[in-house]
């Protein structure tokens, strides 16, 4: 990892997306989608592949046009270009998947205001060149999507006793509805994040008895 | 007056928009650490929604809708929001340079507060004429105010208890939050 | 009156012996409530009870002992959230109902936060609210009690006086024999628990006071004196008013707060009961007062000895 790091390629700045720098548990971006959208692993997945076509193709455009765009007006020209790809999604969605666009809604729409989407055009996009770009889109936006479908799938599991719709819970076992409402969401991601916290302060305890 | 009753107790407590729809939860998290900066924020928030409402119904009215434009919706009033944002810093720096002082570090981050467009879109939605959607935008950041500063008082207190270190920060804050939506869930139904 | 460990702010409550003393006299407060529970509702109560009590106690001691901390079990704490949350569960639950209600309680509500004095929410209201979204049928069914003919069994009181409120007999209300969950009925008993605290400077009157004189003056306003007596006498309010609102941990602290805080309680239980889905809004507007305390604490606090107001 650290060499990859010292030397970032397509490979390790896709893994540093998706991983060292996952943007929902190190990073915390994107929080609205991720909590509002996330009681079905179905609904996970497709928000998150959603935003990851958003992200890849803004984080490429935004670096082919990253030497054109004047300073000044950077935060509209890369809000133009966020948007048009957003229209773009909803459109398709629309046409060809009109029951999971009216479960995904507003949220769709709110990609533009994602905030993943604005702080990796900003720090990154800016700043590297169109293939690396790309590769931190894909990576990014995979993370995302990744880390919305495991918590989508432990709501679903615990809100609906399925995943994926799949009954999994034997027949005895009661839902627990809050999982569904938003207390539940707030809180299964937190405890998530209590658990990643867990994990990195055992490893990190665990190389520095190594050296 | 019944309908504007009814968005009142609808937009702060039955329908708050970050308790009980999950919208704008990146400042309300991000900015919710001390209570002074949570209150500058709400107030530029509520500001900027307020606006944001008005102008943005007139956008859908008198150029989208006639024109039939409505697919491009999300970037004209995104667009909106934007040029509105940097307006109001603009206009906040030239009138009042305390006043700027004191809210201008939060207004670039209002462009990205999703409450701004999700208002905006839902004005649309349900149907609000001129004035219930000003009014409902102004509710709603009101509502958005007063999650953030119970937070803020919450975290605040927290900062002076002993909670685990892995507690700290986000995973706390969430969880806080969490609890905070449970109580809120009790206003379910009122409208 | 003023008992002197009330001034203290609940975070810097630290002293073991103090808390224990504290706790234990709450524990015996609540037993004539408990024991009347068990002579309406028999066994399944005494159950519930003690599957609560066990679990509480359990889980706290689990995750000390698993992340090192000191164990505290001995302060009487996780008894009394395990009492309270029995208190609000129906006879007819389930055995997990209490289990997964105590675990959230003491787990996610009290220890994340730090344990005693640190939650910023009642655990055992908390959990209770979290059990009755998720299961709603379950802990909305009230069974009727023993002594009760079967035709008026399931319908809390409160139903009944949403309807008319000359269908509810008083005494039946005082002594308890109505529907509704474990330790709300009996309100002589409940009294009686809380004029003890009241009398040993546990707990401050003015919560109860406030809380209470608020539901009964907006019922007064709305529906007349037998309907205002009544709705204080129905549903959750005492067992609220006196056992959950009072939580040192989640309750201002000075006087003006207090009262605040109180009001607030009666007046969004009144709005709570009268206007929205929930039948019953004691345990919501405790709750919400509860995440208000720190902004009611920081509107009311006298300024410490030294403070200087900053300006600019």
């Amino acid at each position: 990892m650290a060499e990859a790091r010292r030397n970032p390629g397509f490979g390790g700045v896709f893994m540093n997306g998706l991983i060292t720098e996952n943007p929902t548990f190190t990073l915390m971006l994107g929080m609205c989608p991720t909590l509002g959208v996330t009681t079905a692993a179905m609904n996970g997945v497709s928000m998150g592949l959603a935003t990851t076509f958003v992200l890849v193709f803004s984080n490429l455009f935004i670096s082919l046009l990253r030497n054109i765009i004047p300073d000044k007006v950077r935060i509209p020209a890369y809000i133009v270009i966020i948007a048009s790809f957003v229209t773009m999604i909803d459109l398709i969605m629309q046409a060809f998947l009109p029951d999971l666009r009216a479960v995904l809604g507003t949220y769709i729409q709110l990609i533009v205001v994602n905030c993943i989407i604005f702080a990796r055009a900003e720090s990154f996009a800016a700043k590297n060149p169109p293939l690396l770009s790309l590769a931190d889109g894909l990576g990014m936006g995979l993370g995302f999507t990744v880390s919305i479908t495991l918590l989508s799938c432990i709501r679903e599991l615990f809100g609906s006793g399925s995943i994926f719709g799949f009954s999994v819970m034997p027949e005895a076992y009661q839902p627990m509805a809050i999982m569904n409402m938003v207390p539940g969401g707030f809180i299964t991601l937190g405890l998530m994040m209590v658990l990643v916290n867990f994990i990195k302060k055992a490893l990190s305890a665990r190389k520095e008895a190594r050296a | 007056m019944s309908t504007f009753l009814a968005i009142l107790v609808g937009q702060i407590l039955v329908n708050n928009y970050v308790m009980c729809q999950f919208f704008g939860i990146c400042p309300f998290l991000g900015v919710s650490k001390k209570f002074d900066t949570a209150l500058g924020m709400g107030l530029a928030v509520t500001f900027v929604i307020t606006v944001a409402s008005f102008i943005t119904w007139l956008v859908q009215s008198f150029v989208l809708t006639p024109f039939h434009l409505e697919y491009l919706q999300t970037i004209a009033f995104i667009l909106v929001i934007a040029v509105l944002v940097q307006l109001v810093e603009m206009a906040l720096k030239k009138l009042s340079y305390s006043l700027y002082q004191a809210l201008g570090v939060y207004l670039p981050l209002i462009t990205t507060n999703c409450v701004v467009l999700a208002v905006a879109i839902n004005n649309i939605t349900d149907g609000y004429n001129l004035l219930e959607s000003t009014f409902s935008g102004f509710c709603s950041a009101l509502g958005f105010t007063l999650a953030l500063l119970l937070l803020a008082g919450i975290r605040e207190r927290m900062e002076v208890s002993n909670m685990p270190k892995w507690m700290q920060g986000f995973p706390g804050a969430l969880i806080m939050a969490g609890l905070m939506a449970v109580a809120f869930m009790g206003f379910g139904g009122l409208i | 009156m003023q008992a002197k460990w009330t001034i203290a702010p609940a975070p810097h409550v630290r002293d073991n012996v103090t808390s224990r003393r504290i706790m234990i006299d709450v524990c015996l407060a609540l037993a004539p409530a408990g024991i009347m529970s068990i002579v309406y509702f028999g066994a399944a109560a005494a159950g519930l009870i003690a599957i609560s009590v066990l679990t509480c106690v359990l889980t706290e001691y689990l995750y000390q002992r698993l992340t090192g901390a000191k164990v505290t079990v001995g302060d009487w704490s996780a008894v009394v959230t395990g009492l309270l949350l029995a208190y609000n569960i129906p006879a007819s639950a389930p055995w997990w109902i209490p289990v997964v209600g105590g675990v959230f309680a003491i787990l996610i509500v009290k220890q994340l936060f730090g344990g005693i004095g640190s939650n910023f929410m009642n655990p055992a209201l908390t959990a209770r609210a979290v059990l009755f979204i998720s299961w709603g049928s379950i802990m909305g069914a009230y069974p009727a009690t023993q002594l009760m003919a079967d035709t008026v069994s399931g319908a809390t009181p409160l139903a009944l006086l949403a309807e008319d409120a000359s269908q509810v007999n008083l005494v039946d209300l005082l002594i308890g024999n109505c529907g509704g969950v474990l330790g709300e009925t009996c309100k002589i008993a409940l009294i009686l628990g809380g004029v003890y605290l009241i009398v040993r400077g546990i707990i401050d009157w003015r919560v109860p006071a406030c809380f209470i004189g608020m539901v009964f003056v907006c019922y007064l306003f709305m529906g007349g004196f037998d309907l205002a007596l009544k709705e204080i006498l129905a549903g959750g309010l005492m067992l609220g008013a006196f056992f959950m609102a009072t939580d040192y941990a989640t309750t201002p602290t000075s006087v003006l707060g207090r009262c605040i805080m109180g009001a607030g309680c009666g007046l969004l239980c009144f709005v709570i009961r009268a206007f929205a889905n929930y039948p019953e809004g004691c345990s919501f507007a405790i709750l919400f007062m509860n995440v208000a305390t720190p902004l009611i604490d920081r509107f009311t606090m006298t300024k410490h000895f030294g403070e200087v107001k900053k300006h600019g």
